[in-house]
């Protein structure tokens, strides 16, 4: 190997800005495991560090925005020939590092008051707390690398990264039995779906000879070109379905190590027990970063699969469109989809733990979420010919997934709240507190009903633009108003339990149970995330949906070179 | 279009008294603050007759040449822009009277500042705590109220429709009877049903109308033939658009109204909510169903309310002989009163359904008159509620004779129920029949019609039948010993059911004075839309 080719491995200046919020967090970490060291392990300090570098990172984040202003980029391209990027840096993963990076300045904010409200009743924990933020900065890290490639090993062990600090993170409670019984369920559904994605990986690199997605999206482009111009010659096309089975298995694996992360059906079981016994700030990072990571990575898999310009495909008859593996993949998507936030709804009903509602709840969003991936034509004008293109679905989980932190940070932070005070997270803890922590409750209420998706708050906001972006596809593909349908009578389920917790804060009383005073932090973080929600939900409702369509623009989907590499390989 | 300010005055100077409400100090004073607002939005309402009193001028110079085409104090702003570009489709900030929501803005404005009145005792309740909270709840309900009414944008329509849930929500589950928590959630239940449905139409008629012409403006929906054409030809996941979209549109408004058999949450509601949540659950919340299907259901889908005209008045039957039956059964002087509500809005449905000039005009004073008799029989009832603690009619007597002027007023407010002529009940009522009876003149294809006249007119008997037993079981007859002690109305609660009366008299002895020239020429203009 000469010195030439082994400079070309070392990436340049360039690529590493590009990729600088990732790197700090890197340095992040090992500062918080230095730290200790040289001043000694107070729990402040790697709390204050995190916090640093989140900043930091967010300062950096803003960097590589204005320098992806002109378009996507990629980079970490080995030299080989028809070699294909490693990782990726476009608005989305921009929009994803600034959303993970605002998740952990949350997440340390809550878990300061909770050490705070912890204080000599259970000093382990503070004394786990290099541990612990270790732990969380390096999921966040293998987070952010799930959102920024496209090539399949980079994406194994972008999840691991994000999955393995997760379980220890869960049994971080050393006392707790509940905890150490959800790491051990974590980690036992974590390691099977993880071998079966490896194992679909495999399939899909044995069959198609390559680890990049979008190689293997216009491979099938490609070969299903090529079969529409075999079969279309004499006779009118009806039907040339993608029968590949391997390709199928493949991807259905895969979808496995996904549904895992982001706790839909079938691969949701793990959720409600992991969130029940996972400390609440665990359980508050699990419900927000790591489903917020697993619905982008769907998105941008299901983004290279999804068809470029209209619908159907101007060349293509319209029977034959229904046909293709997109349609395929999408109908798929959007049948988990709708079972997901069916089966979260409904398994919610009945349960007496609020930490478990809000798991269940948690599935239910992630099956809203997934619909926008079941939306197949990508780009999408925004309206007339000089204005940007965006990505329908995209847009429309970028204003989810904001709006979805902020309400789910408010309700378990204010559950975290109340659970910390009186030391249970039954329902019946609740009774009562409208009187008893009036400004817990207030928010915790807003917070609620912006998850049920009532106007004039947040949650309303993100569905619609949601709703919105199905409705828009659904001219040229009518089968996403059933997703719609599905959608909307799935709310007016939800609004039973979420009001369950507000019945019993508000309609419920009982004259024993003591009024409590709740740490001013804790009240000014929810209180925050409830007036953003009301501002979300009226004077900033057109101004969240063209940010998201900002952000959702200049995706980057398939590398130009990566298909006139195409043509000769076929 | 005339632009104005006053309905924003009218919307948002309830929110604007409820912010006010949570940093006062003393429950006094909040209690002052809300009746000065409610007060304040009424005398701001009655600005509104200077564009509809039109004694010497033609109708046409009043309501414009068609459908939408003359609004008044119209405000319109864009709000969310979806897309880019100039001519980008938005959603926009609409609000505007005309002669249909003209007459509701100030039902509602009257009903809500006489319902606040009536909470004036809230310290005397059962559940008197949380004060603040109440007054606080019950002006932001205000402001749903008549954004709803005031609403030209579909999507600003469904937002006020979402958001007076809230409000009621907790103010029966906190504020309610003993069974308060499965009243309040089944009424919030099922209105969100209704809602979300709602939803579904929102959505498609914005994306079912040509690109490039796609709004949520109701008038614009209503009045384009572009739009219209479209939605005629249209399906939707192999159905018909049409008739679907005003199936859904109808679950919607007739979980409201409400329509047998999405009727069963109101009987619960009434009776749970305190008497002042029931007179604004009676007078405007059931009056939103209707003006729903009016406002939009009925301009939009012309057709479809054709092809649904015999189901709907067949409902509206269902309605009229079922909850006068019910009401005859009931021994809970509130239930009474309720299931009577149902029945009397099945007079309402009949004359939407039957499409023609004089059904909608008589649906919509229907409309009214229930409006100003139902909250005022609910306070007669909380009257006595408030003195004797129960509400079973059997234990009742000759209470005439302790109460006497209560008693008179509680005859009237009764009668006017029952639709005694020279009372609001009787035009409505009378009205419906005679347009259903002779709906054959304007659409031929309408057999059904004479006969669902003649038993519809039935329900006047019944309903006649279940008041009269019920007066004279509870104010007539000897004076029972437990109720000789019982004091007069006060001067409070004579100065809320004074003003309910008067209107019952006003719009029994002149009907054509007091409402029916204030929006018969916007009621023609929506029978023109079905030609």
């Amino acid at each position: 190997m000469n010195p030439a080719s082994l400079n070309n491995w070392l990436p340049s200046a360039d690529e590493l800005h590009l990729f600088s919020p990732e790197l700090i967090l890197v340095g992040t970490i090992v500062a918080v495991l230095v730290a200790p060291l040289l001043v000694g392990r107070r729990p402040a300090v790697p709390a204050l560090i995190a916090v640093l570098g989140c900043f930091v990172g967010l300062v950096a984040t803003w960097a590589v925005s204005t320098q992806i202003a002109d378009g996507p980029q990629a980079g970490m391209v080995p030299p080989a020939a028809g070699a294909t990027p490693m990782l990726l840096a476009d608005r989305f993963s921009v929009f994803y590092k600034l959303l993970l990076f605002l998740a952990l300045g949350l997440i340390t904010w809550l878990w300061l008051i909770g050490a705070q409200k912890r204080n000599g009743t259970n000093s382990a924990s503070e004394r786990g707390a290099t541990e612990f933020f270790v732990l969380l900065l390096t999921s966040a890290l293998g987070m952010m690398l799930m959102v920024s490639s496209f090539n399949l090993l980079v994406l194994i062990i972008a999840i691991e990264t994000a999955s393995l600090p997760s379980y220890a993170l869960v049994a971080s409670d050393k006392r707790s039995r509940l905890g150490a019984e959800a790491a051990l369920k974590y980690v036992m559904f974590g390691a099977t779906a993880s071998a079966i994605m490896i194992y679909g990986v495999s399939l899909l690199y044995g069959r198609f000879g390559t680890l990049d997605l979008s190689v293997i999206a216009s491979t099938l482009d490609a070969r299903y070109a090529e079969l529409r111009s075999t079969v279309a010659t004499s006779a009118p096309v009806t039907h040339v379905a993608v029968t590949d089975a391997v390709f199928w298995l493949g991807l259905a694996a895969l979808g496995v190590g996904i549904t895992f992360k982001i706790a839909a059906v079938p691969m949701h079981y793990w959720c409600p027990d992991v969130f029940q016994g996972a400390p609440i700030e665990v359980t508050t990072w699990l419900s927000v970063a790591s489903k917020a990571a697993g619905v982008g990575l769907l998105l941008r898999i299901v983004s290279v699969f999804t068809v470029t310009g209209p619908w159907p495909p101007p060349n293509l008859p319209p029977a034959a469109a229904g046909h293709t593996y997109a349609m395929t993949v999408a109908v798929l998507v959007g049948v988990l989809a709708a079972v997901t936030c069916t089966v979260g709804n409904l398994a919610a009903l009945r349960q007496e733990n609020v930490k478990r509602i809000l798991a269940y709840s948690s599935i239910a969003h992630a099956g809203y979420m997934m619909m926008a991936a079941a939306i197949i034509v990508a780009p999408s004008a925004a309206g007339g010919a000089s204005a940007a293109t965006y990505n329908t679905g995209m847009a429309a989980v970028i204003a989810y997934l904001f709006v979805y932190l902020l309400m789910n940070v408010g309700a378990f932070g204010a559950t975290a709240l109340v659970v910390w005070q009186t030391g249970t997270d039954h329902l019946s803890t609740f009774t009562g507190l409208g009187r008893r922590a009036p400004w817990v409750a207030l928010p915790l209420a807003v917070c609620l009903f912006s998850l049920v998706g009532l106007p004039p708050l947040g949650g309303f906001t993100a569905k619609w633009y949601l709703l919105l972006a199905l409705g828009k596809t659904a001219a040229t593909q009518p089968w996403l108003w059933i997703l719609v349908v599905v959608a909307v009578i799935n709310t007016a389920i939800s609004l039973y339990y979420y009001v369950r917790i507000i019945r019993q804060m508000y309609l419920t009383d009982d004259a024993a149970l003591p009024a409590f005073r709740p740490p001013g932090g804790g009240v000014a973080l929810v209180s925050a995330c409830a007036i953003i929600l009301l501002l979300l939900g009226t004077l900033w409702f057109g101004p969240l949906g063209r940010r998201a369509q900002a952000l959702a623009s200049d995706i980057y989907a398939r590398p130009p070179a990566a298909q006139a590499e195409l043509s000769h390989r076929m | 279009m005339e632009h104005g300010n006053l309905l924003n005055w009218l919307i948002f100077l309830p929110t604007i008294a409820a912010v006010l409400c949570l940093i006062v100090p003393s429950n006094r004073t909040v209690k002052l603050i809300a009746v000065l607002a409610t007060g304040l939005t009424l005398l701001l309402s009655l600005g509104l007759f200077q564009h509809f009193a039109w004694w010497g001028t033609a109708a046409g110079d009043v309501f414009g040449a068609g459908y939408g085409q003359k609004l008044y104090e119209v405000t319109k702003l864009t709000w969310i822009t979806l897309g880019e570009g100039a001519r980008a489709p938005k959603i926009e900030y609409f609000v505007g009277a005309d002669g249909l929501s003209f007459p509701l803005i100030l039902l509602t404005t009257v009903v809500t500042f006489l319902a606040c009145l009536a909470s004036w005792n809230i310290e005397h309740w059962k559940i008197n705590k949380g004060i603040r909270g109440y007054f606080c709840l019950f002006l932001l309900l205000e402001t749903g109220m008549l954004g709803v009414f005031c609403s030209l944008d579909f999507f600003l329509f469904y937002i006020f429709w979402e958001v007076m849930l809230l409000p009621m929500y907790f103010l029966i589950g906190v504020w309610g009877g003993p069974r308060k928590e499965y009243a309040a959630i089944k009424f919030f239940i099922y209105t969100l049903v209704g809602s979300v449905l709602m939803l579904i139409v929102l959505l498609a008629f914005y994306f079912y109308a040509p690109v490039g012409l796609r709004t949520f403006s109701l008038i614009e929906l209503a009045n384009n033939a572009a739009i219209q054409d479209a939605f005629k030809a249209a399906t939707f996941l192999g159905f018909r658009f049409a008739p679907l979209m005003f199936v859904l549109l109808f679950i919607g408004f007739a979980i409201k109204v409400p329509v047998f058999p999405f009727h069963t949450w109101l009987p619960d509601a009434h009776v749970e909510a305190p008497t002042p949540i029931s007179m604004i659950l009676a007078g405007i919340l059931l009056k939103m169903g209707a003006y729903g299907l009016l406002r939009i259901s009925y301009p939009i889908l012309p057709t479809a309310g054709m092809w649904a005209s015999y189901a709907l008045g067949l409902l509206g039957l269902v309605n009229i002989i079922y909850g006068a039956l019910c009401a005859m059964a009931q021994t809970d002087f509130k239930r009474l009163v309720a299931y009577s509500s149902i029945s009397h809005m099945g007079y309402v449905l009949l004359g939407i359904a039957i499409m023609t000039p004089a059904g909608l005009q008589g649906a919509m004073f229907q409309v009214i008159a229930h409006g100003i008799s139902s909250p005022m029989c609910f306070f007669l009832v909380g009257v006595i509620y408030d003195r004797a603690h129960h509400r079973e009619i059997n234990r009742f007597g000759g209470l005439w004779l302790s109460m006497p002027v209560y008693g008179s007023l509680a005859t009237l407010g009764f009668f006017a129920s029952l639709g005694l002529p020279g009372l609001c009940g009787f035009i409505g009522e009378f009205w419906v029949l005679v347009a259903t009876f002779s709906a054959q003149a304007v659409w031929p294809w309408m057999t059904w019609a004479k006969p669902f006249a003649v038993i519809a007119a039935t329900g006047v008997i019944l309903t006649a039948g279940y008041i009269l037993w019920m007066i004279q079981r509870v104010y007539l007859g000897p004076q029972r010993e437990e109720y000789k002690g019982f004091p007069e109305a006060s001067a409070r609660e004579i100065a809320i059911l004074a003003p309910f009366a008067a209107l019952a008299l006003l719009l029994g002895i002149l009907p054509d004075q007091s409402l029916f020239r204030f929006m018969n020429g916007a009621l023609n203009q929506i029978a023109e839309l079905f030609k």
